[in-house]
C-alpha cells in the first residue's frame, strides 16, 4: 500500500520530535540486542575451544585403559593387568574387530630431558607410528618414528614444539641432536607440529619414542601396556568398534563384558557429553540476554505510552478530521517497531564489534543464527510492546482527546 | 422553544448558489437531547434541540458558557452521539454508526475550525492541508495540487512550507480553514474561530468566512461574541440546552476585503 510509506515517513518525523528520548529509548534494545548476540558468541566459543580439547586426543579414538592395579579389583580380578601384545594382535586382526582402523600400545612415563645444561620435564609416550596418526599429531621436519624402529628397539624420539624450545636456544635445529632421557641418550629424528594447548593439558610437552625403546630403557622390561589407543574407522561407527574391542578383551580374559577389568574412553561420547553440557551453559547465556532484551522492550513500551498522552492532541485533531481507528494504531505501530528495529540494528553492529575481541579468556564465535534471531527479536519488541499504547492512542475518542490539555 | 422549520429553507441572502426548495437540508436535528451523568445526577446538556440548516446558509449559533453550544457542535460534527433524537447530515442519517463510519462523516462531509487552530505540529502547512485528503485515499500528487489551491484561496500561496510554530495564530486559522474547505466539504463547522484571535485578525478571518458564504458554502459557526455573530446570515442562541432566539439577518459587510487581507498577510511575514 502506498499508505505504508507515508506512514513510515510519519513515524519517523514523529521519532525525530524527540531525540534524545528516542536514543535512550533506542539504547535499551541496543544493548538487549548486542548481549544477545555476544553472549551467545561467548557460548558457542566455549563449546568450541572445548570441542578443540577433546579433538586434540585424536580422532575417532577409543583409549582402553587398565583400572586394575589400583586396589579397587575386589576378588574376581583374574590375572593382573592383561592389555599386553597378545590384545594388540588380536585387535589388529581385521576379522575380529572390522570397525577398528588401527592400535597403538601405549606407555607413558615423566621424565626430565637433558640436552647440554638444559632441562625439561616432559612426558614420555612408548607405542608404535600409528600413534601419531590417531592423535593427530604431525611431524613437521625429519620423520615419524617407525615399525623398524620399534622392532629394532631405536633410541629414536619425536620431540614437541615445547620440548624442542625448553632444550633447544631459538634458531638451532634439533633434528639429529642427541638428549638424554633420564641416563638413556636418545636420537631426535623428528620435530611435531605445533597442536596448541588446549584447555589444562600443553600437548605440546612431549616425546614419542619406540615402546621398545622406553621399555628398554625407562619403564623396564614389561608383558603390559599402560593403555591401547585404538583408531576407529569412523566417527559413526566408532560405539560398534568399541563393543568389539571389549568382546575380544573378554574373550582373551576368559570374563564377560561387564566384568572387564578396563575402563574404554570413548571420544565420541565424550564429544557428546561436553556438547550437551555447553549448549546448557549458552542457553544460560541467552536467557541472561533474553532478560536484558525484555527490560529494553519494557523501555519502548514505558516510552510509547508516554508520547500518546504527550500527543492526545494530536491524536484528537487526527480522529477529528477523518483518521480511522486502523490509520491511528498503524501510525503508532510503526513508530515503536521503527525506534525497536533501529535500536537492533545498531546493536547488531555494537554486538559483532564486541564480539571480535577476546573476553574472560574465551574467542567468541558468532553463532550464524543470533542475528537474525536478535533483529526478529527486536522486530517483534517493537510490534508487542508498541500495541498496547498504539491500541490506546486509538481507542481515543476524538471528542475527548480535544479536549485533552 | 421556537422551531425553525417553517422558514428554513427560505434563505435571507444567498448570492452564490440559487436556493432550492426541494433539496434535502444540510443539518436536519430534530428533539435532539444529550444527558450526561455527573456525580450520579443525570444533567442535560440539551433538551429537545430542533435545527435546520440549507445549504448555503451561514449560521452563528451563540450562547453563554453552559448553554449547550459546544455540546451541539460536537453533535453536529458527529463527535459525539445524542441520547435521544435524530440527526441527518447532508441526507445521510446519522444513528448508530460506528467509529469507522463516523470517522468516514467527518472526513468527507464535515471541514473543522477550531479555536485553538490545532495544527499538527511538526507538519508543514501544506502538509496539514493534505491530512485530510490523506485519510480520504486521495493520490499524493493530486492531494498536493488541491493543497496548494487550498493554501492559495485562504491567502497563504507563500507559505507552503512554514511550520505551525513559524506561523501566525491568524495564519494558522486560516491553514486550518484551507484544511477544512480541502475537501470540499457538505459543511464547514467552525468552534469559536477568532477565541484566539487579537480584533484586527479576528475581521480578516471574517472577511475569508464571508468570501466562503458568497461562494455558496455552508457554515456553522459557534461563538459568543455578537459583532462575529453580525457577519452570519442567521443567528441560533441558546440557553440552558434550548433554542431561545433564531433569527435570520441581512450580513455585516467586513471592513477589509478578502483581497487585502491576501496582500497584507502574504506581504507581512514578521507578524506573530
Amino acid at each position: 500500500m502506498s499508505n505504508m510509506f507515508s506512514n513510515l515517513i510519519m513515524a519517523v518525523r514523529g521519532i525525530g520530535s524527540n531525540w534524545l528520548r528516542t536514543l535512550l529509548t533506542m539504547l535499551g534494545v541496543l544493548i538487549g540486542v548486542a548481549s544477545v548476540i555476544v553472549l551467545l558468541a561467548i557460548g558457542t566459543g566455549t563449546s568450541r575451544s572445548i570441542e578443540n580439547s577433546i579433538q586434540a586426543l585424536g580422532s575417532n579414538t577409543l583409549t582402553v585403559f587398565g583400572s586394575g592395579g589400583s586396589g579397587a579389583s575386589t576378588g574376581t580380578q583374574i590375572r593382573n593387568t592383561n592389555l599386553n601384545s597378545a590384545s594388540v594382535s588380536l585387535i589388529s586382526n581385521a576379522n575380529n574387530a572390522p570397525d577398528v582402523q588401527s592400535v597403538s600400545p601405549v606407555i607413558t612415563t615423566s621424565v626430565t630431558a637433558t640436552n647440554g645444561s638444559s632441562t625439561y620435564t616432559t612426558s614420555v609416550i612408548g607405542s608404535t607410528p600409528s600413534y601419531l596418526v590417531a592423535s593427530n599429531y604431525t611431524v613437521s621436519a625429519g620423520r615419524s618414528i617407525s615399525t623398524a624402529d620399534v622392532t629394532s628397539h631405536s633410541q629414536v624420539i619425536d620431540i614437541g614444539a615445547s620440548v624442542a624450545s625448553g632444550l633447544f636456544p631459538v634458531g638451532s635445529n634439533p633434528l639429529g641432536q642427541q638428549i638424554e632421557l633420564g641416563s638413556a641418550r636418545f636420537t631426535i629424528v623428528g620435530l611435531l607440529a605445533s597442536k596448541g594447548s588446549t584447555g589444562l593439558t600443553n600437548a605440546d610437552a612431549v616425546v614419542i619414542a619406540p615402546y621398545t625403546a622406553v621399555q628398554d630403557q625407562l619403564t623396564g622390561e614389561s608383558q603390559s601396556f599402560s593403555e591401547l589407543l585404538i583408531q576407529g574407522k569412523s566417527a559413526a561407527t566408532l560405539s560398534l568398534a568399541q563393543s568389539e574391542v571389549q568382546s575380544i578383551l573378554a574373550a582373551q580374559n576368559d570374563t564377560t563384558v561387564a566384568a572387564l577389568p578396563f575402563n574404554v574412553l570413548n571420544q565420541a561420547s565424550l564429544i557428546t557429553t561436553a556438547t550437551s553440557s555447553s549448549k546448557t551453559f549458552t542457553a544460560l547465556l541467552g536467557w541472561v540476554a533474553a532478560v536484558s532484551l525484555l527490560v529494553g522492550a519494557i523501555g519502548v513500551m514505558n516510552i510509547m505510552l508516554v508520547t500518546v498522552t504527550e500527543r492526545t492532541r494530536e491524536i484528537g485533531i487526527r480522529k477529528a478530521i477523518g483518521a480511522r481507528k486502523s490509520v491511528v494504531l498503524t501510525q503508532f505501530l510503526i513508530e515503536s517497531t521503527v525506534i525497536s528495529f533501529m535500536g537492533g540494528v545498531l546493536g547488531a553492529v555494537a554486538g559483532i564489534v564486541v564480539s571480535r575481541f577476546t573476553i574472560a579468556g574465551v574467542k567468541p564465535v558468532l553463532a550464524s543464527y543470533s542475528i537474525p534471531l536478535a533483529l526478529g527479536v527486536a522486530l517483534s519488541v517493537g510490534i508487542v510492546a508498541g500495541f498496547y499504547p498504539a491500541y490506546r492512542a486509538a481507542s481515543l475518542r476524538p471528542i475527548d482527546a480535544l479536549r485533552y490539555e | 422553544m421556537i422551531l425553525t422549520r417553517g422558514g428554513a429553507s427560505r434563505v435571507a441572502f444567498d448570492p452564490g448558489a440559487p436556493a432550492s426548495l426541494v433539496e434535502a437540508p444540510i443539518i436536519a436535528l430534530s428533539n435532539i437531547v444529550k444527558s450526561y451523568m455527573m456525580g450520579g445526577v443525570e444533567v442535560l446538556a440539551t433538551r429537545s434541540v430542533s435545527l435546520t440548516v440549507v445549504r448555503g446558509e451561514f449560521v452563528a449559533v451563540m450562547g453563554a458558557s453552559g448553554s449547550g453550544k459546544s455540546t451541539l457542535m460536537n453533535i453536529i460534527g458527529c463527535l459525539d452521539i445524542p441520547t435521544s433524537g435524530h440527526y441527518s447530515l447532508d441526507g445521510v442519517n446519522i444513528r448508530n454508526l460506528d467509529d469507522q463510519a463516523l470517522s468516514r462523516i467527518r472526513n468527507t462531509k464535515i471541514g473543522f475550525v477550531f479555536q485553538g487552530f490545532n495544527l499538527i505540529p511538526r507538519m508543514s502547512a501544506l502538509q496539514n492541508v493534505e491530512l485530510p485528503m490523506a485519510y480520504a485515499g486521495v493520490k499524493p500528487k493530486e492531494r498536493r495540487e488541491r493543497a496548494i489551491v487550498a493554501l492559495r484561496l485562504v491567502g497563504l500561496g507563500s507559505r507552503l512550507e512554514h511550520f505551525s510554530n513559524e506561523l501566525s495564530g491568524g495564519q494558522q486559522q486560516r491553514v486550518s480553514i484551507a484544511r477544512a474547505i480541502s475537501t470540499n466539504p457538505a459543511l464547514i463547522l467552525a468552534d469559536e474561530p477568532t477565541g484566539n484571535l487579537d480584533s484586527r485578525s479576528s475581521n480578516e478571518l471574517m472577511a475569508l468566512f464571508t468570501d466562503l458564504h458568497r461562494q455558496g458554502r455552508t457554515i456553522v459557526m459557534i461563538t459568543h461574541e455578537n459583532d462575529i455573530a453580525e457577519y452570519a446570515s442567521r443567528v441560533v442562541e441558546l440557553r440552558d440546552g434550548s433554542v431561545i432566539r433564531d433569527q435570520r439577518q441581512r450580513p455585516r459587510l467586513p471592513s477589509v476585503s478578502s483581497n487585502t487581507v491576501t496582500s497584507s498577510q502574504d506581504g507581512d511575514g514578521s507578524e506573530v
